[in-house]
């Protein structure tokens, strides 16, 4: 005799779908409902703030401090530049990586370009001030994407470019002489985004060799250099970097043997911020060095190369092909943690929040404006940080396909 | 044709061995050299500079005031204990953080991998924006965005079930603490190890020999756990010592209870204070005087209030509020918003004989105020039941006798923090200020007692105050590191292979006996290690304590550094300290996960 069943449960459809994922047992069903319910209340009280309560002036007044700090505003177009001068390369990079299937820096480029977009619109709405320039830098996006496609053969010339592009935009944004259009500008005007930015990118780009060759260090044969490599590497990564940051403001000047005052602030955060990230850039790229199997040496001893060679040639060329989603990791962690230079008293995006919130017209509004602000700060380190661990997921898609 | 002998005919300048050790003898020499530049520099820095080059400064007095001390501690104390303070307000976050942060970890990791698909979406939700975002700017959301302007000040605070204070003062918890009755308890407590262990071993041999699965830790706790429920019951009460004495400060609200060694009936130097002992204080008929204040509250302006120190229900017969000065205050009413401590002055301009919204402003002028009166608490019957803090004190509101207001302008609100603060014997005998007629019962204590903490003035009495420095900085390094052990748990159940659940299935395992039993163990080995590494990060992340103006090592020396510029000695002791810290905690957990390792396979 058969015994009677229920008939099986509807697993398609979108009341297959809901069963299957939200109501597939008691628990379930609770859960998700109570989910559910908690969210829209949430949603509802958040927009509810955004739209009707919170106090979004002091952000919106504060808009050029938040870019760029105390950057004189009448020379301003050389901050945007700089920025149109970087889009321009990646644009040109991107463009001429297409047909290389090189997908992730377009991606990249894309975002960029309309977030330079939509900066225009918001100027053509209602910055005045930055609508051209954000316009410009759109615009010299465009073009350079225009380039890579138009001549793919560009591409040989970028690597050069780029390293030329940091010497352009630090000319551009420093200046020299007295007075004039690129008059120099103090160290101590800068801050802002541009100031996070300027940081996070100047100490990857430092960093990066400096942790190559103390990994190499560390893996060496030879007792005296492993020991001094490995020291290093593990005193540093064993302290947090705002207590390296604060060192560094102290020790920075007695190391020197000058005054305080002819070291700014600038100069040392970038020792320790460089430093640090060379540090745990060195752990990064070891990794990579051990991924290489033994083989490759030994291939590359029979072939005759020399040590140097071999490293170079044969070695590096796969350890950090391996390691770049790490170093992009690196690269999101030293962004995020460039928010603790304002130990020593620079004023990059972060600290710049802080300014804004003792202004006397936010302290006027009762309660303060500082939830508006850390909202406004979280928003935007968020949005860049979060489409690097994108690019580096998809970064990592990219290059686990290709090893196997 | 000569053969070539290999190593004889070989240069030195292209032997490799030689090469190795000229390399290393010419990387240390520049090493070397490095080193003594940078000491001559700072050495020569220092001689023009004068500043400590030496830790000599560490036995100076530091005269830094610190609101969180875990052990005693003055601003006339040295450099060095200001420091350990530090370093102990470091372990004090770091600790905690790692538990809730695992706690917290482990679950939305679980919630990634749920078979719900809401609760998947909000956990990845979670993990991607805490992530991406800076940990200081969460920090700082969390201390000046959420707990600073929590809606009341201390004397409106928000009560929550179970006793619970929140204030922007910090949140004040019921908290147990042993009494000095405790030693009655010690023998029963040392019994219930004893015999916890001693079960541990006889069921651990018993399922050996039987060769049973089990866990021989669930009887021994509940072993241990009986003898000391028993032990605590059976130990009573035990009365003070005799001569146990209290000595009552009226203007400051201050009661000491001691043990009156001379029987002078006044605390002397070297009387021992009793810690953590139950007190029941008694005032028979006490005034409280306060005025309407126009307060700003988190995001909204509230006029004409006034706040008494809280009072609840049973710890007083009568209370009664009203105008100090009745002829000043006519037309006025009074309404309450929790009686019969707090309330609003207004104007019943509707004659409704309520309070409606708007009749607390005073039309006078252009500018939005409250009505400006003098109101007066008298509370008859007063009791309170307290525990003694560490310093053998208890604190109740500061109650004037009526008379006292009306006959002297010098009362106890009216007082400078130096009277309030002067020792004893300089308080006057009160010539001019009558004396209450207050009461202090001294109950035999049992071993532990449960301190709930209250309001007297403006800062929390008993209890455990966790303030909202510490709360901020925790909240923000648990919740940053949590989304990262989330990820890491998620990764380590994804790796076990899904034979080993399909397998346990075909046992016929449950799938939550799937999980603790299969899944959990195999998958822990593999989150260990990277684990690790978090709880680390945790604790070299609590450095970001200044952003909440919490004080543990790195703000203390931050402070240390800026009185006395001794910018050498600190920098050593920083980094020495955070390698140490860095290697105990690396060894303690490597440590465990050996042991994991080797107990799973």
């Amino acid at each position: 005799m058969t015994s009677q069943r229920k008939p099986p449960v509807l697993r398609r459809g979108a009341m297959g779908w809901l069963r299957a994922n939200l109501f597939s047992s008691w628990g379930n069903a609770l859960a998700s409902v109570v989910t559910v319910v908690a969210l829209v209340y949430l949603a509802g009280e958040l927009l509810l703030w955004m739209f009707s309560q919170a106090h979004w002036g002091p952000v919106w007044a504060n808009l050029k401090l938040f870019a760029v700090y105390r950057y004189p505003s009448e020379l301003l177009w050389r901050p945007f530049a700089a920025s149109a001068v970087v889009l321009l390369l990646l644009g040109a990079t991107a463009g001429a990586g297409r047909r290389s299937g090189v997908s992730i820096v377009g991606g990249v480029f894309w975002w960029f370009f309309s977030l330079a977009a939509a900066l225009t619109l918001v100027g053509l709405a209602a910055w005045p001030v930055a609508r051209w320039g954000w316009m410009a830098v759109a615009l010299a996006g465009l073009m350079g994407y225009g380039a890579g496609r138009i001549r793919p053969g560009l591409g040989r010339a970028l690597p050069w470019s780029w390293g030329a592009s940091l010497l352009v935009v630090v000319a551009l944004l420093n200046g020299f002489g007295a007075d004039g259009a690129l008059r120099s500008v103090s160290t101590k005007e800068w801050g802002g985004f541009m100031l996070t930015l300027i940081l996070s990118i100047v100490g990857i780009a430092i960093s990066f060799p400096l942790g190559i060759a103390l990994a190499l260090g560390r893996r060496s044969r030879l007792p005296v250099i492993r020991a001094v490599c490995v020291g290093f590497i593990e005193i540093v990564r064993g302290a947090p970097l705002i207590m390296w940051l604060f060192i560094a403001s102290l020790m920075v000047p007695l190391v020197l043997d000058v005054s305080p005052s002819a070291v700014g602030p600038l100069s040392r955060a970038m020792v320790a911020v460089t430093l640090f990230s060379a540090a745990y850039m060195a752990e990064n790229v070891r990794g990579g060095l051990q991924a290489v199997p033994k083989g490759q040496y030994e291939a590359a001893q029979a072939l005759g190369l020399s040590g140097w060679q071999r490293t170079r040639l044969i070695v590096l060329p796969q350890a950090l092909r391996a390691v770049i989603p790490a170093i992009v990791g690196q690269a999101i962690a030293l962004f995020k943690d460039t928010s603790l230079v304002f130990i020593v008293g620079l004023f990059d995006f972060f600290n710049v929040g802080n300014i804004v919130a003792n202004q006397n017209a936010s302290l006027l509004i009762p309660g303060g404006v500082r939830l508006e602000l850390s909202l406004f700060l979280a928003v935007v380190y968020w949005f860049f940080a979060y489409r690097m661990s994108v690019a580096s997921q998809q970064l990592e898609r990219q290059l686990g396909v290709g090893e196997r | 044709m000569s053969t070539r002998p290999a190593a004889s005919r070989v240069p030195f300048y292209r032997n490799v061995k030689t090469l190795g050790v000229l390399a290393q003898v010419i990387f240390a020499v520049v090493v070397v050299l490095a080193a003594v530049l940078i000491y001559h520099n700072v050495s020569s820095a220092l001689n023009r500079s004068h500043v400590p080059a030496d830790f000599s400064f560490l036995g100076v007095r530091a005269g830094i005031p610190i609101a969180e001390t875990p052990i005693p501690y003055t601003p006339s104390d040295s450099y060095a204990r200001a420091f350990l303070i530090g370093v102990l307000n470091t372990l004090k976050v770091a600790l905690v953080g790692v538990v809730l942060a695992s706690v917290l970890g482990v679950v939305v990791g679980v919630m990634r991998l749920s078979a719900n698909w809401l609760l998947r979406q909000l956990a990845k939700l979670y993990v991607e924006t805490i992530r991406n975002t800076p940990l200081a700017v969460q920090i700082v959301f969390w201390y000046t965005a959420i707990l600073t302007p929590l809606p009341p000040r201390i004397l409106s605070a928000v009560r929550w079930p179970g006793g619970v204070l929140v204030s922007n003062q910090g949140v004040a918890l019921p908290w147990p603490y042993p009494t000095p009755a405790f030693a009655s308890w010690l023998p029963y407590l040392i019994a219930a190890v004893v015999l916890g262990v001693a079960a541990y071993l006889l069921r651990r041999r018993q399922l050996r020999r039987a060769d049973r699965p089990g866990n021989p830790l669930v009887p021994a706790l509940v072993v241990a756990l009986v003898v000391a429920v028993a032990g605590y019951l059976l130990s009573g009460t035990t009365p003070l010592p005799t001569g146990t004495t209290t000595s009552f400060r009226q203007e400051s609200g201050i009661a000491t209870v001691f043990v009156d060694a001379n029987g002078d009936g006044k605390l002397d130097a070297g009387e021992r204070k009793l810690a953590f002992t139950p007190v029941v204080a008694h005032v028979a008929k006490g005034v409280l005087t306060t005025q309407t204040q126009d307060l700003s509250e988190s995001r909204r302006i509230d006029y004409g209030r006034f706040r008494f120190p809280p009072l609840h229900r049973g710890e007083y017969d009568r209370a009664t509020v009203a105008f100090a000065d009745p002829a000043k205050a006519e037309g006025l009413s009074i309404a309450f918003v929790h009686r019969p401590y707090q309330g609003i002055v207004y104007r019943d301009d509707n004659g409704n004989g309520r309070y409606g919204p708007g009749e607390e402003l005073s039309t006078v002028g252009a500018v939005k105020r409250g009505f400006a009166a003098e109101l007066r608490l008298t509370v008859e019957g007063f009791r309170r039941r307290l525990a003694t803090d560490r310093d053998g004190q208890v604190r109740i509101p500061r109650f004037t006798t009526g008379a006292a207001r009306a006959a002297t302008s010098g009362g106890g609100a009216n007082m400078s923090p130096a009277q309030l603060f002067a020792a004893p014997s300089q308080a006057p005998a009160s010539s001019d200020q009558p004396t209450l007629e207050t009461r202090f019962e001294t109950p035999a204590p049992r071993p532990m007692i449960v301190s709930r903490p209250t309001i007297p003035i403006s800062t929390y009495f008993g209890g455990l105050t966790l303030s909202s420095n510490y709360l901020a900085l925790l909240l923000g390094l648990v919740i940053y590191t949590a989304s990262f052990i989330a990820e890491i748990v998620r990764g380590g159940i994804q790796a076990v292979p899904g034979g080993q659940r399909e397998a346990a299935k075909a046992l016929g395992l449950s799938d939550l006996q799937t999980f603790r039993l299969v899944v959990f163990p195999q998958a822990l080995r593999i989150i260990l290690p990277p684990m690790i590494s978090q709880y680390l990060n945790l604790t070299k992340n609590s450095s970001l304590a200044p952003l909440a103006a919490y004080v543990e090592l790195f703000a203390i020396t931050t402070i240390i550094a800026s009185q006395t510029g001794a910018s050498v000695p600190v920098t050593i002791m920083l980094i020495a300290s955070y390698i140490v810290i860095s290697l105990v905690f690396a060894l303690i957990l490597n440590a465990v996960n050996a042991r994991l390792a080797l107990v799973e396979r």
